[in-house]
């Protein structure tokens, strides 16, 4: 996916160029609060998207709706900010439309596990090549915030005005536990780690998942801002932690909520063959043979 | 149920259970078994029937019987020595299943509020305060500008009033709570915004064909697709013409000022159980957002939980809520069933706001705030020596032909005055054309996008209609 070059007997590509980050900036000015997480996240990914190489018409860039949705737009890839919590099956359709290209879906915690829940799990076990990039704040920042799928039980928001009776989702443990090939967890303050996930989940070939918790500083809790984040951390890569060893993933990933561990949680060490290869496959076997002349 | 111990146990049936296979009576070498001849309805088979005079405990039937709960021995007195033994499901789980206390019946009834000056209010919070004195405490909702504020309010107030509000997570998800709770017969609502309404569709067909009521507060804003979070009415062909898949219709109220979003929502509510249907009261993005002067009303009211509303108790045991009729006659059935009763709403509910109509040879049709802007270009009309007049319809299903009708033999001239692209003058067109009337020119004043008409470009229509006549 990395490489532009031709390789396989196809003509001659145009020369390889290399990109910095400054290509990926978008001329809009982004209109976040100020100290929002998301600022981070796009420098991340600007930063992440030059390493990789791939110049902006080739990245389609998905969203759904939510203040994190607004990403595309301060991108120079196709941005395409869709519907509220279906940014995923919209990626697929642009994803089987044109493989070639490198689709990037992002959203917030209550577009991608409340509204467009259900979507997750049939995007993983679909398994096409997107990286899903979901900016967790536990609340709904756009609409002034409201309790989100991941708000903390206990915590008062302006739609759990007494605290919140339910129990939050774990976004990290739900897609490990539908089969995704590459789970990761990063935080915005640590800008080199953020950007090696991002880019590491773009180079994973298959679905790949990465939760950043990217604190809201306007309806977000006090105790859950960019330095506090920085001083719970805790890598993964520290810890010793085998990327490859998908069980020990899902214990680390059970602590969701109280530690903060950052990095590559699971990363499927044999990737499976991704949807696209399969339908190129079948169209392949189901067109009809020429008689020979 | 113990038996002496020098009895054998006999046989039991949980007719539920019973498919009717009659591998029973074949196995019974005491012919006590014979094909039943009842319907159970819970199931749609027809179980067998059991004479036990002869009955030896011999055992076969309930051997030769496929259903692991289907023909059992009493008491659990098993002869199959070191085979599974069955457990009697309604022991499984206690006392639960057979001791269904009976809900109280609790009345409609009046609670009259003390006098008090009138409150300044948002428009989304007095839809609320309103559906609080018609007695809803079920309020399910997902967040969506600009119509919020309606959910948060009840975030904050029923969990005091022994109400619950769930953040949904999705719109899907609010419709078919309301359903749920609609179908238990409480008073439901949700506030939602146009394109939570769309995803709402599909269960506001299902409501409409198991007839369930519920409110809709929808405060419409700039379409189509994700649009902005302006007001804009364009929703009125989705709410009157296009509630889900299906022959359906439900009552629309449009409010066009803080005290109306109150008043309109406690109405819906009546309409709603009055007919068994839900009903959308359609505001405008403006409605939700703009503060103005509420009265309250002079009483509370809390509505009695229906008859035809299941109530989980066994009185009501036989109630059943469903929109399936998978013969095609019993739908059609239905469907005439439910066309009488739209026809019923359309004869007894029209509503609309006559301003200096009386005497209008310019007659302005408009709604929600843009009949506002309407009512300041009457004004100024007027002033000019124009005999202009604002039709308002309140509810735009059924739209109130039968006031606008007569108003047509002196009026020669209408201007719709809207923020769609005709919506509301379809509507108009359509109940013309329905009642039979030809009706004088019709002209418009259109915005969209979430601009609204102008009072001056509404009163330049006037003009410009009228030196056309002179």
């Amino acid at each position: 996916m990395s490489s532009t070059t031709a390789d396989c007997g196809c003509p001659p590509a145009a020369p390889v160029e290399t990109y910095t980050a400054k290509d990926f900036r978008s001329t809009l000015k982004p209109i976040w609060c100020p100290g929002c997480g998301d600022y981070g996240v796009v420098t991340g990914l600007y930063r992440a998207l030059a390493s990789i190489g791939r110049p902006p018409h080739e990245i389609a860039f998905v969203s759904g709706i939510g203040c994190s949705s607004r990403i595309p737009g301060y991108t120079t890839a196709y941005g395409f900010n869709t519907v509220h919590g279906r940014a995923l099956p919209i990626a697929q359709g642009i994803k089987m439309a044109n493989p070639d290209l490198l689709v990037l879906v992002a959203g917030g915690d209550g577009d991608g596990f409340s509204i467009g829940g259900g979507h997750v799990p049939h995007a993983i076990r679909r398994n096409l090549d997107l990286t899903y990039i979901v900016m967790d704040n536990h609340i709904y920042g756009l609409t002034k915030g409201q309790l989100s799928p991941t708000t903390p039980r206990g915590a008062k928001t302006s739609t759990s005005s007494y605290g919140s009776i339910e129990e939050p989702v774990n976004p990290l443990l739900y897609v490990l536990a539908y089969g995704c090939g590459f789970v990761a967890q990063a935080i915005p303050s640590d800008m080199d780690g953020m950007t090696k996930v991002i880019e590491e989940a773009i180079r994973y070939p298959g679905f790949s998942f990465v939760n950043i918790q990217s604190p809201c500083v306007t309806f977000g809790d006090p105790e859950d801002q960019a330095k506090v984040q920085k001083a719970k951390m805790k890598k993964l890569s520290d810890l010793g932690h085998d990327p490859a060893n998908r069980l020990r993933a899902m214990e680390l990933a059970q602590t969701y909520g109280t530690d903060l561990y950052t990095g590559v949680f699971y990363r499927n060490p044999n990737p499976p063959q991704t949807y696209d290869h399969y339908i190129r496959e079948r169209q392949e076997a189901l067109r009809p043979k020429q008689a020979a002349a | 149920m113990s038996h002496p111990t020098n009895v054998r146990p006999r046989p039991f049936l949980e007719p539920a259970y019973c498919k009717g296979c009659l591998r029973c009576v074949e196995a019974c070498p005491k012919h006590c078994i014979t094909p039943g001849s009842t319907l159970n309805p819970a199931t749609g088979y027809t179980p067998v029937e059991l004479h036990l005079d002869h009955c030896n405990g011999c055992a076969l039937c309930v051997q030769a019987c496929p259903e692991p709960f289907g023909l059992r021995l009493d008491e659990g007195i098993s002869h199959l020595e070191g085979e599974f033994r069955l457990e009697d499901p309604t022991k499984l789980f206690g006392k639960k299943c057979v001791h269904i206390t009976e809900a109280p019946i609790e009345p409609d009834a009046e609670f009259p509020l003390p006098a008090c000056e009138p409150l300044v209010l948002k428009g989304a919070y007095a839809s609320a305060i309103g559906a609080l004195f018609a007695g809803c405490r079920h309020v399910f909702g997902y967040p969506i500008t600009p119509s919020t504020e309606g959910a948060e309010l009840m975030a904050k107030m029923l969990p005091k009033l022994g109400g619950s509000f769930v953040q949904a997570v999705s719109e899907v998800a609010a419709v078919n709570m309301m359903y749920g709770a609609g179908g238990a017969g409480v008073p439901a609502m949700t506030f939602t915004s146009s394109p939570g309404f769309s995803l709402m569709l599909e269960g506001v067909s299902y409501m409409i064909g198991a007839e369930v009521p519920g409110v809709f507060v929808n405060i419409m804003r700039g379409g189509p697709g994700l649009g902005n979070i302006a007001p804009e009415q364009a929703d009125i062909k989705l709410a009157c013409r296009g509630l889900g898949h299906g022959n359906t219709h439900a009552p629309v109220l449009a409010p066009s000022t803080p005290q109306e979003m109150l008043d309109l929502t406690m109405r819906a509510f009546e309409l709603a159980f009055r007919y068994r249907t839900p009903v959308v009261v359609l505001g405008d993005g403006y409605l939700g957002q703009m503060t103005g002067a509420v009265k309250l009303p002079p009483a509370a009211r809390r509505m009695a939980r229906p008859d035809w509303a299941v109530w989980g108790d066994r009185p009501h045991r036989h109630n059943l809520i469903s929109s399936i009729h998978l013969s095609e006659p019993d739908l059609e059935a239905h469907n005439e069933h439910l066309g009488r009763k739209y026809a019923a709403i359309t004869k007894r509910e029209q509503r609309a706001d006559l301003y200096r109509c009386d005497d209008a040879e310019v007659l302005l049709v408009a709604c929600n705030t843009p009949a506002r802007m309407a009512k300041g270009a009457v004004e100024q009309a007027r002033a000019r020596g124009i005999k202009a007049g604002l039709f308002r319809p309140i509810t735009l299903w059924p739209f109130p032909i039968d006031a606008l009708a007569p108003l047509l033999t002196r009026a020669g001239q209408i201007i719709v005055v809207e923020a769609s692209a005709g919506q509301l003058e379809d509507e108009l067109r359509l109940a013309l054309s329905h009642a039979g009337r030809v009706p004088p020119p019709i002209a418009h004043v259109r915005r969209q996008g979430g601009v609204l008409p102008q009072q001056s470009e509404i009163l330049a229509k006037i003009e410009e209609t009228q030196e056309a006549f002179a």
